[in-house]
């Protein structure tokens, strides 16, 4: 447990307890900078405001990020390779796609581009919810990650 | 227009399916990608695309489905699909339950549209509309 202070509020905070406040969460769209919680980007600021209820004009990224980086989450810039999508692998995209998808295994995801899942959930209205609430647009689509191939291409004996 | 098939994360490798994006109705913001299936001869849905896209079933006969080894329920209706720019009338069948990852396009509410050509070996299908 580590202690911080926040727009003149203290608060504990350990990494067990964010990322169980974050778990119901979808992630808001990432502009500049992100941390990964639970293998998933969230801006640090609606991090931060789940965890202590502050409002987000309260406090800045930069406040945000250095708390969750003190409490062990990545923290980095969107554009910036992350440590873990590392490809390798047959397919036009080297890899690359199935490893950004594979975090998201079983949920619902609407990518805008072939490698860049905008939002992952459990229900595909969950999805759309989020598309018209934050309105993006899922450019490249949105489907179900399979967890196994049967989902892919159905059970028939092979 | 030319659609790179999708690598699927895989247990011991990546799986490449072909899939295009298919907009249904006017739900713009999310074109779902569905997966060519040559062995089919409707197009099936999820039952979900029905209710987002406020397609009312009810009073619809209800007819057991059976597709890629599933035995499912199934509703038919007609919905406007967009696919490669031609928006264009489709039978769809919405079934529940839908265990699969993608939509299925098939052969009479698909593939009689579209003049298709895949190459699986460089991971790619072209679609195109046929001549009206």
């Amino acid at each position: 447990m580590a202690r911080f202070t926040i727009a003149g509020q203290t608060f504990e905070l350990d990494p067990q307890r964010v990322e169980t406040e974050v778990a119901g969460e979808l992630p808001d769209p990432v502009k500049e900078h992100y941390v990964v919680v639970n293998g998933r980007r969230f801006p640090p600021k609606q991090v931060i405001e789940r965890v202590t209820g502050l409002d987000r004009a309260d406090f800045t990224t930069h406040q945000a990020r250095r708390v969750l980086k003190r409490l062990g989450f990545t923290a980095a810039r969107a554009g910036e390779a992350e440590p873990a999508e590392t490809a390798n692998g047959d397919g036009p995209y080297g890899g690359r796609q199935a490893a950004a998808l594979a975090p998201h295994a079983g949920k619902w995801v609407a990518l805008d581009s072939p490698d860049h899942v905008l939002v992952a959930a459990s229900t595909p209205q969950e999805v759309l919810s989020w598309l018209a609430r934050h309105e993006r647009t899922a450019g490249y689509g949105m489907f179900r990650v399979p967890t196994t191939p049967d989902e892919t291409e159905g059970i028939a004996p092979r | 227009m030319r659609y790179d098939f999708i690598e699927l994360p895989g247990a011991e490798s990546t799986l490449v399916r072909p899939v295009l994006p298919v907009q249904i109705e006017d739900l713009e913001e999310a074109p779902q990608l569905c997966l060519v299936d040559t062995g089919s001869t409707a197009n099936h849905f999820g039952a979900w695309v029905a209710d987002a896209i406020g397609l009312d079933l009810t009073g619809v006969p209800e007819s057991t489905i059976r597709v890629g080894g599933l035995v499912t329920s199934g509703r038919s209706a007609r919905a406007d699909l967009t696919i490669s720019g031609r928006r264009y009338d489709a039978p769809i069948t919405f079934c529940e339950p839908w265990p699969l990852s993608f939509n299925l396009l098939g052969q009479e509410g698909f593939l009689r549209f579209f003049r298709v050509t895949i190459c699986a070996a460089e991971f790619w299908l072209d679609v195109e509309p046929e001549a009206a």
